[in-house]
């Protein structure tokens, strides 16, 4: 990447027997939005931690424009951090809390106010700034934090679930001002998160991670539509599982036999006729057919969600297949339906563990 | 009904306590200061001929203007002497934390007399320090030998476990985390501490400083053993009152200007913590402003 502004080379870090980061290495350019996903205890708080030199890697190196900044303390690296905790200072009011990396920059009073009255608007924390940490609810607790990682106008961001106790309608809008501001500073932000939804929104690029180790980085397109590995073909969307025999393998595609039905899918790495494999499809991308349908079954029942629904299709042997679909479709419960999807929208890979 | 039963029942103990053992003895020193002493007994005649003499004598003020300086001295010593050693545990004590703590507490295992006896030993004209100069041809320190010094080292020795159990108590309930984000945002380590650590644990260090201050202003026994001729202090003279002299109703007067005096320095410590808020303590059901 060429205009690289963090770099990781093989980071590695152990707690005790705990791998928390295992060999990570990971380029983020100068004006990317990058996500990192992964369910809790992944290690993704201890990445950013070592990013921003909380912590020191066992091995590996950090740079940041270039620059091996390892063994360089947090206060010399010029990141700013929201922290998963906020962590706001209890005996400072918020204004002070926001204002505290301008205090620590040296930055005049008056450069210091409009900072504090821009970012309070921003984060629609105006009216509270008096107050004292332990007098917000938890989502104005977040607002402070995320408030006081923003105004320090840092050369790297790194945000630790952000947003995760504001409400929906709040939520969605940071997300938004998040992206703008980060376009507008034209630094990186790096976005850890467990809300897929969130990632695939803001990010342009990202990161699963699991168990201390990075899945797959690519841009969030190819994660969510040509995922690498199982982990990440199961953790993003909501896709459905079939777990079944390689019948046979070409040009790519795997053909699958799953309680006497075949379909084929896209094949990974290490299929083989006669191995079991596990297909994941996401269920959006499975459609109604009325003609042939891979699959037939009946409707058992329709989960309304919203912006689209979730038909529960029962097919004739007993397994259950969720469709997401538009939530006007008029299928009633009891009708009989069949399913399809096309071969390149199924991840088959290899199954492990369980023969 | 039964709720006003449960109120008294909790407030009786400290009530009992707090009457008998500081009201009724600090009450009946006021009496006897207004009262006049002959020949070893008290007599009833109301008068202000105690504080006169207090007040008309400056010997009496002087020495507690020594002490009102002893006091100040150790507890600042053992506030720089505290803060490392509290830190310190606190931070990299581990499981070892509670052990690390008593330890600093051991000299309380042998009784007054023989710590203060025991740092005659050390510090005296034939004390360890003196001889081993002597020994190898160096003059004996002076200072060492029965002076204020003496003293106040003394002083230092006995209360520096209470400012330490102050700071170490404080430092258990600070988030060191906070330290991460002072750090993140730019402060070294020494702007983190002024703005975050040291904040936080005002409250903490207050209560130290306080009970490091008043006995020491108080004290007698150190400075009777260490201090010699001339390192008498307000409590020595106070004593004597008590004493040798028999003269009960101003030796009762000294003990209310004293009395008078460690509660202006409560005060002052007091107003210089100032809204408990700026330490971090959260005060429930306190008034918003
Ligand atoms: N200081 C520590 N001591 C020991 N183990 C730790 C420490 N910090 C983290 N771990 C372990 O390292 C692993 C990764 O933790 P980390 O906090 O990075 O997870 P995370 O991805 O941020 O999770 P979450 O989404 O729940 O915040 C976990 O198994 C955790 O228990
Ligand atoms: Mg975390």
């Amino acid at each position: 990447m060429s205009d690289c502004m963090l770099r990781l080379q093989s980071v590695t870090k152990r707690f005790g027997t705990t791998m928390a980061a295992e060999s990570v290495s990971l380029e983020v350019g100068q004006t990317e939005l990058f996500a990192l996903l992964g369910p809790s205890g992944s290690g993704k708080t201890t990445l950013l931690r070592i990013i921003a030199g909380l912590d020191a890697p066992d091995e590996g190196r950090v740079l940041i424009g270039g620059r091996d900044v390892t063994r360089l303390p947090p206060y010399r690296r010029g990141i700013g951090m929201v922290f998963q905790d906020f962590l706001l200072f209890p005996h400072k009011t918020v204004a002070e809390n926001i204002a505290f990396p301008l205090k620590m920059q040296g930055k005049s009073r008056a450069e210091t106010a409009d900072d504090l009255k821009w970012v309070s608007q921003l984060v629609r924390l105006t009216g509270l700034e008096e107050r004292y940490p332990h007098e917000l609810s938890g989502g104005q607790k977040q607002r402070v934090a995320l408030a006081r990682g923003l105004v320090s106008r840092p050369s790297l961001l790194l945000l630790d679930e952000p947003l995760a106790n504001l409400d929906r309608e709040l939520r969605k809008r940071m997300e938004v001002e998040i992206r703008r501001f980060q376009l507008e500073l034209g630094i990186p932000f790096i976005y850890v998160t467990h809300n897929q939804e969130e990632a695939l929104t803001m990010a342009s690029r990202m990161a699963v991670m699991r168990e201390g180790c990075l899945e797959q980085i690519g841009d969030k397109l190819a994660l969510y539509h040509r995922p690498a590995t199982a982990f990440v073909a199961a953790f993003l969307g909501s896709p459905n599982t079939f777990e079944g025999d390689v019948v046979g393998v070409e040009d790519g595609r795997a053909e699958i036999a799953w309680h006497g039905h075949r379909f084929w899918s896209r094949a990974h790495d290490g299929l083989a006729p006669g191995l079991r494999a596990v297909c994941y499809v996401k269920s959006e991308k499975i459609a109604f057919a009325s003609s042939g349908a891979a699959l037939a079954g009946r409707l058992r029942d329709t989960i309304f969600k919203g912006q689209y629904a979730d038909y529960l299709v029962c097919l004739d042997d007993g397994h259950e297949i969720t469709v997401s679909a538009a939530p006007d479709l008029c299928h009633r419960p009891g009708e009989a339906v069949g399913i399809t999807w096309a071969a390149d929208d199924g991840d088959a890979f290899p199954a492990v563990g369980k023969e | 009904m039964s709720n006003t039963v449960r109120f008294w029942l909790m407030v009786l103990p400290g009530t009992v306590f707090l009457v008998v053992f500081l009201l009724l003895p600090l009450i009946a020193i006021v009496v006897f200061s207004f009262w006049r002493t002959e020949s070893y007994t008290l007599i009833q005649d109301w008068n202000l001929d105690n504080y006169a003499t207090i007040f008309s004598h400056s010997a009496y003020l002087t020495f507690l203007a020594r002490a009102l300086v002893m006091a100040t001295c150790v507890s600042l010593v053992c506030l720089a002497y505290a803060w490392p050693v509290a830190y310190f545990i606190v931070r990299y004590g581990g499981r070892y934390r509670l052990i690390l703590l008593l330890s600093t507490a051991a000299p309380f295992l042998t009784g007054e007399i023989l710590r203060v006896a025991a740092l005659q030993q050390i510090l005296g004209p034939i004390g360890v320090v003196n001889m081993a100069l002597t020994r190898f041809g160096f003059d004996p320190i002076e200072a060492l030998m029965y002076s204020n010094m003496a003293t106040g080292t003394g002083l230092v020795y006995l209360w520096l476990p209470f400012m330490v159990l102050a700071i170490y108590l404080s430092l258990l309930n600070f988030d060191f985390a906070l330290l991460d984000v002072a750090k993140i945002t730019g402060a070294g380590p020494l702007r983190a501490f002024v703005e975050v650590t040291l904040p936080l644990n005002r409250a903490g260090t207050a209560i130290g400083i306080v009970l490091v201050f008043i006995p020491t202003l108080a004290s007698a026994t150190t400075s009777q053993f260490l201090g010699g001729p001339d390192g008498a202090l307000y409590g020595n003279i106070l004593a004597r009152q008590f004493g040798s002299t028999g003269t009960w109703a101003l030796g009762s007067a000294m003990g209310v200007v004293l009395f008078l005096a460690s509660a202006l320095a409560l005060v002052i410590v007091w107003r210089a913590v100032g809204d408990l808020r700026r330490s971090g303590i959260v005060i429930k059901g306190a008034p918003k402003p």
